[in-house]
């Protein structure tokens, strides 16, 4: 991997450290257990590691976000997950300050290409 | 799937013991799920080389447990900047104070090469320990910080206890446009002063350190300095000493940019009493013969035509250094004069 790559791949994973998070918090609004959850992101577009996706149900379930219960599901005993209380009302003003700086990005993008073309 | 057992057993050994069983339980239903999902696909159970792929593909074992650990520092990011200017604040302090201590020890003891040289052998111990000490307080912050968050606010984050007033002013260019002194300037002087010192300490032991091949000449020669020399040479080290001493208390009060007027007049004011000590000594005798009796009419000559020279030179030296002096003070007087001239304006 070249110094550019490699300052590439820092970068992304940066990037997608807090998208990710965001992006689990929103799918769990509803129930998921790791794999499934991990299977209906991939659906939409965000494959996640299994050794990066279910570690981090467990960070965001200690931090309060999410709770979880342990069920038997397909004979097979899982540990469901779904947003808290507190996790609800931090994805909402989480969602709220992503799109602030999405919408900050592509007005600065778009006066870019703009004042290009001129 | 006895692959996946071994790898579950893998993972484990490395977990935080207290979750383990939570973990892999959880883990081992996540991946027989996607086994079961893989197996329906292909419509019949992996083989041992699909199964292998499958599971490096989610990661090496230690790799895998290791996302299951909170992050975790020896000194994190906060306490960091704290750490770095301590470290080296102790590492330089620490530097000179030793060597402070080694110049003394050498005065006072035996001075010799061999102490001198051990003394510089002992530097990097000092330092490795130094460090090691302080990195060592600092994990214990950074545990405390990391344990109870709310007791270690100073550390955890930036608080409001600073006001931008305080902040130290900007470096001011010298009167004739010259760039200030440097922190690296002042230190590598106060090393410099440190090193100097303690080679002219070595000189009276070692006189070839000063002379070079002519100190065996001066030994088996007829002739020998007279006492007031010896009061001259500590006369030198003392104002030495002053002088890095002075710099030191410069360095700590983070003063070394300031204008050094008082410092140079004071140090060549002082510089000029072992002068006037050696033009005063009766007859000029600085330099007498071993053995009178003997050498006198065979040497007397020369001594008195070397004593002439001394004394030439001497008072030569002395008229510099006041002519400095008084050149100091003028400009001083001057500078001061114009400062409070524009100041009344």
């Amino acid at each position: 991997m070249t110094i550019t790559e490699n300052l590439f791949e820092n970068l992304r994973l940066e990037l997608r450290r807090g998208c990710l998070t965001l992006a689990v918090l929103a799918q769990l609004r509803q129930e998921h257990y790791g794999y499934t959850l991990r299977k209906a992101l991939a659906k939409r577009g965000l494959e996640i590691d299994e050794s990066t996706l279910y570690p981090l149900l467990r960070r965001l379930e200690a931090q309060g976000l999410l709770t979880s219960e342990w069920r038997e599901e397909d004979k097979r005993n899982k540990r469901f997950y779904r947003l808290s209380g507190d996790g609800e009302r931090i994805f909402a003003q989480l969602l709220g300050e992503w799109q602030d700086i999405n919408a900050a990005i592509h007005l600065t993008i778009d006066n870019m290409q703009s004042a290009e073309k001129e | 799937m006895e692959l996946l057992d071994r790898y579950l057993e893998a993972v484990k050994k490395h977990l935080p013991w207290e979750r383990q069983d939570d973990i892999i339980a959880e883990l081992r239903a996540n991946l027989e799920a996607q086994l079961e999902d893989k197996e329906a696909e292909l419509g019949r159970p992996l083989t041992q080389g699909e199964a292998e792929d499958w599971l490096k593909q989610i990661g090496q074992p230690i790799q895998v447990a290791a996302r299951y650990w909170p992050q975790q520092y020896l000194i994190g990011p906060a306490v960091f900047p704290a750490y770095w200017f301590v470290l080296r604040l102790a590492v330089f302090w620490v530097t000179i104070l030793y060597m402070i201590g080694v110049a003394l020890e050498i005065a006072v003891r035996s001075p010799s090469w061999t102490a001198a040289f051990e003394g510089v052998l002992r530097v990097p111990g000092v330092l490795l320990s130094t460090a090691a000490t302080v990195t060592l307080i600092f994990a214990a912050i950074e545990f405390m910080a990391t344990r109870y968050p709310g007791r270690w606010p100073a550390f955890a984050a930036p608080t409001g206890d600073w006001t931008p007033g305080a902040l130290p002013p900007v470096a001011q260019e010298g009167a004739r446009g010259q760039k200030p002194r440097s922190y690296a300037y002042a230190v590598a002087e106060v090393v410099f002063g440190f090193v100097f010192l303690l080679w002219f300490l070595l000189v009276p032991h070692y006189p070839y350190l000063l002379l070079g091949p002519g100190a065996a000449y001066v030994h088996g020669s007829p002739f020998q300095f007279a006492p007031v020399c010896v009061q001259f040479y500590w006369w030198v080290v003392g104002l030495n000493a002053l002088q890095l001493g002075w710099r030191v208390v410069d360095l700590l009060r983070g003063s070394w940019q300031g204008p050094r007027r008082a410092q140079r007049i004071t140090m060549q004011a002082l510089g000029l009493i072992p002068l006037v000590l050696l033009l005063n000594v009766r007859d000029h005798a600085w330099v007498t013969l071993r053995h009178p009796a003997l050498d006198q009419a065979r040497y007397g000559g020369a001594m008195e035509a070397i004593n002439r020279a001394i004394y030439i030179g001497l008072s030569f030296m002395c008229a510099l250094a006041v002519l400095q002096l008084l050149w100091e003070i003028g400009r001083t007087g001057l500078n001061l004069y114009r400062k409070r001239a524009a100041a009344m304006r």
